[in-house]
């Protein structure tokens, strides 16, 4: 079985750490990893502005450097997601259509791989802190990613679970978006940062880290001392913790 | 109200226009779909309501209570009466608590065998088109009570529904500021579906001008999303399910 | 009217936007109410049970209605002519409203009242009546409060979302001449006596149609105040005008729509009202229009169909749940979008039907495609996909933004090639130096301006991931541990099935 990490330009670039904890967490479980260096990014960037020439370049350097896995895992519901667009985009190339529709098919966000793939609910970490959870859009309501993390959370031993307050609202990133119409992207970031005060979490977990950097970035500005992290890291944590 | 010549004419031509311009537009449609047109119905699989729900029904006891729970819901009143006498001893005693003075009722044979005008001898009663020459829509936004029996009800959600006719003014369920609908209990069924395809069934000759399914009192929300209840139609409504 | 309130206050999406967000009581206005109708959705819908089975049976007849849209329209047309019912076809805004135009004229008309349409907005019909004399009177409340206001609708549903009881009081006391104080009840109660007078006295009553039955060729409305009720009841002549995308076969699917549309808009049950109409009086009847009209209105719609991208916008059965649910409509209000349909409906709609893409397209970044908007459609309708698809038409017409196009391109070079990636990310580690204080960068210029406005910017660590990768490789080589048997054949078996064709995982839909 050949599973290859798809570690996102984010991840890879500014939060390795993420990448990290998916790694040693499933070595634990005998899946040993492989890093294909030829990928880059997933191309959404590109694609969600419209640019879809220059969207199918990099999807197509994806689609290569993940030909030859069995699974490809990545940290992001929303790369993931990207990857299901990728039969759209070369819908009127049957060549790649059947390259794209097969990765698809084999691409998995984390938690859905670990809970659905290695029905893996507890990972026996140890995590005594205050939590709460951001949904990130895409993860769950495009890619159905909803119940998994949850279920992780819940085996945590010593997580403190606190419900965020309109939990499935967007953090306003939406990538260009939060440049493009940068007071909009600012007023809903602003917002999601208050609820998120609101429960007074010490943790803020996420599936997605453009949201987490999102929300991090806010909180930070606003000098407020949450603690932001992909729940691979909380889980790599409590484990190492445990 | 006879039209006039002319304006019947204006109306022909208008038809004619639209006849020949439903050819046109029609065929557009059809070429941007990019097929030829079809005369023939097409197969629709998926018509009306998920195959599930269909089989649903609830027991009559439990349609009542719901009827009755959903209605209040909506900010109306319901009761359960066992028969025709206890509707009219109820109206006559919401016409006395009320101070009812003008009453318009439906020209329904249900209504002509109850006695109300006996049993509310203060008001001053209207039988809907009960005389040709009366100006019927005036009779009825004056009335304080508009008394109309139900063709059917929906427990599921709540709803008369009433029909119009010769008999049954639109207006009769409109225009008063208090409405008393009697349902009798055979005629509350649970789901909207089980009505509306008695619509079906009869085809487009056999049905009424007016079809109005009514859930409650008039209301809005329009002003900052507060409950105003009684904006244009009646704002206390009464459903009184009969047997 | 004076005001179109298409371009009102601003020439883009994103400076009306900057006034929305500065209005403090619009937007906690805005919030409050969609927060509202959302809860009261999802409730609905949660106690109906099954949704998405009724979604999908929704949008199903919806599909299947508008891939016979000929046939059905068709139908429809005929059907309501042999109930007497003058039936009229208009490929454009002007052409519908000459044509109501000249029926007001014959009519004599001095007052029209009229029930709460999203396609006479779209005509910018009350204006036109106007221009020959004839009074337009919007009788759903907040309708009529708005058009006090001379302005547009700002919400499909709650059309004067954006106003509190005290600037409704002030216009109501300006229209009675009385002060009104700012009761709910009150003054919906001065409303319901003013509107009274001019239901009788109206000499036309003007409708939109929130469904058309082609088997029977009914019209049906639904509402909650009665105002539809009575511009179809009291007033010689009924003029009803709809889209010609509202056409559903049958009496029986109306049931599937009455399940969806009050449920999704308001969190009810059934609204108070749902009318079907099938032509003017009868010869009998003592009420109802002694005339009636239907005037069907392409206006645009038609473009859309044999689009595979936008066609099933014409399902749309304008509910407003997708307003209610998108955070960034409840943050900039109704208005921002600047047009007459508002939201992610408003941002696709919008240029859809009037063809113009490219000077539209403003409207179409707007949004983060969170997606909630397509969650919320009761009949399903992809509008985050639609809106990706139109900022793509706009570039394929050549209308693109050049340094956006120039960054994009650089964008695929680096993101194509690993190399070309990893060179870049090692200069940003390094350059980055110049900018990284405690681990942040905040400086407001440049691109960072709007972002760091509100956030702080995360530096570059100083190893990358896959500049780490051949260290932790070896690492966990060493300290391997085999596969737990079950896991394995779960694998193994997820591979088998997927190459027969079964399974898959986790899609939208």
């Amino acid at each position: 079985m050949k599973v290859s990490l798809f570690i996102t330009c984010l991840s890879d670039a500014i939060y390795p750490r993420v990448g990290e904890a998916m790694v040693r967490l499933l070595a634990k479980y005998g899946v040993t990893l492989q890093f294909p260096t030829v990928q880059t990014c997933c191309g959404q960037p590109a694609f969600n502005s419209g640019y879809w020439k220059e969207a199918r370049e990099t999807a197509s350097t994806i689609i290569a450097a993940f030909e030859d896995a069995d699974f490809v895992i990545s940290p992001s519901g929303s790369c993931t997601f990207m990857i299901h667009h990728y039969p759209k985009l070369f819908e009127d190339d049957p060549v790649m259509l059947e390259k794209a529709l097969k990765l698809q098919a084999k691409a998995y966000e984390f938690t859905q791989f670990l809970v659905q793939v290695l029905g893996v609910t507890d990972v026996g970490a140890h995590f005594p802190h205050k939590v709460t959870y951001h949904p990130s859009c895409h993860g769950s309501r495009l890619l159905g990613v909803k119940e998994e993390p949850l279920v992780l959370m819940e085996q945590v031993k010593g997580l403190e679970f606190v419900p965020l307050p309109f939990a499935n609202d967007c953090c306003g990133f939406g990538g260009t978006f939060s440049v493009k119409m940068s007071d909009i992207s600012g007023a809903m970031v602003n917002e999601k940062s208050e609820h998120v005060l609101e429960t007074e979490a010490e943790v803020l977990v996420g599936l997605d880290m453009a949201c987490l950097m999102n929300i991090a970035g806010n909180l930070r500005y606003r000098d407020k001392p949450v603690r932001v992290m992909h729940l691979a890291e909380l889980l790599y944590e409590g484990v190492k913790g445990a | 109200m006879a039209k006039t010549d002319e304006h019947q004419a204006w109306l022909a031509e208008l038809e004619a226009k639209s006849r020949a311009k439903q050819v046109g537009f029609i065929n557009g449609i059809s070429g941007k779909l990019r097929r030829p047109r079809s005369a023939e119905p097409p197969a629709h699989p998926f018509r009306g309501a998920p195959e599930f729900w269909n089989e649903f029904e609830w027991p009559i006891d439990e349609r009542v209570e719901k009827f009755r729970a959903n209605f209040k819901a909506a900010g109306g009143h319901s009761e359960r009466l066992a028969t025709m006498e206890d509707a009219r001893a109820f109206i006559a005693s919401k016409a006395e608590e009320m101070s009812a003075k003008y009453v318009i009722r439906q020209n329904q044979p249900e209504l002509n065998a109850l006695g109300l005008e006996e049993a509310i001898p203060d008001a001053s009663f209207s039988v809907w088109n009960s005389d040709a020459e009366e100006h019927w829509k005036a009779r009825a936004a004056e009335a304080d009570f508009g008394i109309v029996v139900a063709d059917y009800a929906a427990a599921y959600t709540g709803s008369v529904t009433v029909l119009s006719s010769k008999d049954k003014g639109r207006s009769v369920s409109l225009l008063p500021t208090v409405l008393m609908v009697i349902i009798p209990i055979e005629r509350l069924h649970t789901r909207l579906g089980q009505i509306l395809v008695n619509f079906d069934q009869a085809g487009r000759e056999n049905l009424p001008a007016g079809i109005h399914f009514i859930s409650g009192p008039s209301r809005s929300a329009d002003i900052e999303n507060d409950l105003t209840i009684g904006v244009h139609g009646p704002g206390v409504v009464y459903t009184l399910i009969v047997g | 009217m004076s005001v179109t309130g298409t371009q009102a206050g601003g020439a883009t999406v994103k400076e009306r936007a900057g006034l929305a967000l500065n209005n403090d009581f619009l937007r906690k206005a805005v919030k409050f109410t969609t927060e509202r109708l959302r809860n009261g959705k999802i409730n609905a819908a949660e106690d109906h049970g099954n949704w998405d089975e009724w979604r999908e049976r929704g949008r199903q007849i919806r599909l299947h209605t508008i891939a016979h849209l000929d046939y059905y329209l068709n139908l429809f047309a005929d059907n309501a002519r042999a109930n007497g019912v003058n039936v009229h076809f208009a490929d454009t805004a002007a052409e519908a409203v000459q044509i109501s135009l000249d029926i007001a004229k014959r009519a004599e008309a001095k007052t029209v009242v009229k029930s709460k349409s999203m396609v006479t907005e779209e005509l910018h019909l009350n204006h036109a009546l106007e221009g020959i004399g004839v009074e337009a009177i919007e009788t759903d409340l907040g309708e009529y409060i708005i058009q006090l206001a001379g302005e547009t609708p700002s919400h499909i549903i709650i059309p004067a979302i954006h106003k509190n009881r005290y600037q409704i009081a002030e216009l109501l006391s300006a229209d009675a001449g009385e002060t009104l104080a700012p009761d709910t009840q009150v003054l919906a109660g001065f409303v319901r006596r003013k509107l009274r007078e001019k239901f009788l006295e109206a000499d036309i009553g003007m409708t939109g149609c929130n469904f058309a039955i082609a088997e029977t060729g009914s019209m049906v409305l639904f509402e909650n105040e009665g105002n539809a009720r009575m511009v179809t009841t009291v007033p010689k002549t009924q003029i009803t005008l709809m889209g010609m995308e509202r056409i559903i076969p049958s009496w029986s699917d109306l049931e599937v729509m009455a399940t969806l549309l009050p449920r999704s808009a308001t969190g009810q049950k059934l609204t108070v009202y749902m009318s079907g109409i099938t032509g003017p009086r009868r010869e009998v009847d003592a009420d109802g229009p002694e005339e009636m009209h239907i005037i069907i209105v392409d206006n645009g719609r038609s473009l859309q169909l044999g689009d595979p991208e936008f066609q099933e916008l014409l399902n749309c059965i304008r509910c407003g749940a997708c307003l209610n649910a998108c955070p960034v409509y409840r943050h900039i209000g109704g208005h921002a979008y600047g047009g007459t349909y508002s939201g992610p409906i408003g941002a696709v709609l919008t240029p859809a039907l009037k063809k113009n893409v490219a000077e539209w397209d403003d409207i179409a970044n707007a949004s983060s495609l969170c997606g909630a908007c397509y969650e919320a459609c009761p009949v399903k309708i992809p509008l985050h996909e639609m809106l990706i698809y139109l900022r793509r038409r706009k570039l394929e017409a050549g209308r693109g933004d050049k340094m956006e196009a120039l960054g994009m391109k650089g964008f695929a070079a680096v993101m194509s090639n690993a190399k070309r990636y990893g060179a870049v990310l090692k200069i940003g580690q390094l350059g980055q130096k110049l900018v990284v204080r405690d681990g942040g960068i905040r400086l407001k210029i440049g691109p960072l301006k709007g972002w760091n406005t509100y956030r702080v910017t995360p530096s570059l660590p100083k190893e990358s991931f896959r500049q780490q990768w051949k260290t932790m490789e070896e690492e966990i080589r060493h300290g391997l541990q085999d596969m737990d048997p079950a896991m394995k054949d779960r694998m193994e078996q997820i591979v088998k099935d997927r190459a027969a064709g079964k399974g898959g995982h986790g899609h939208h839909g």
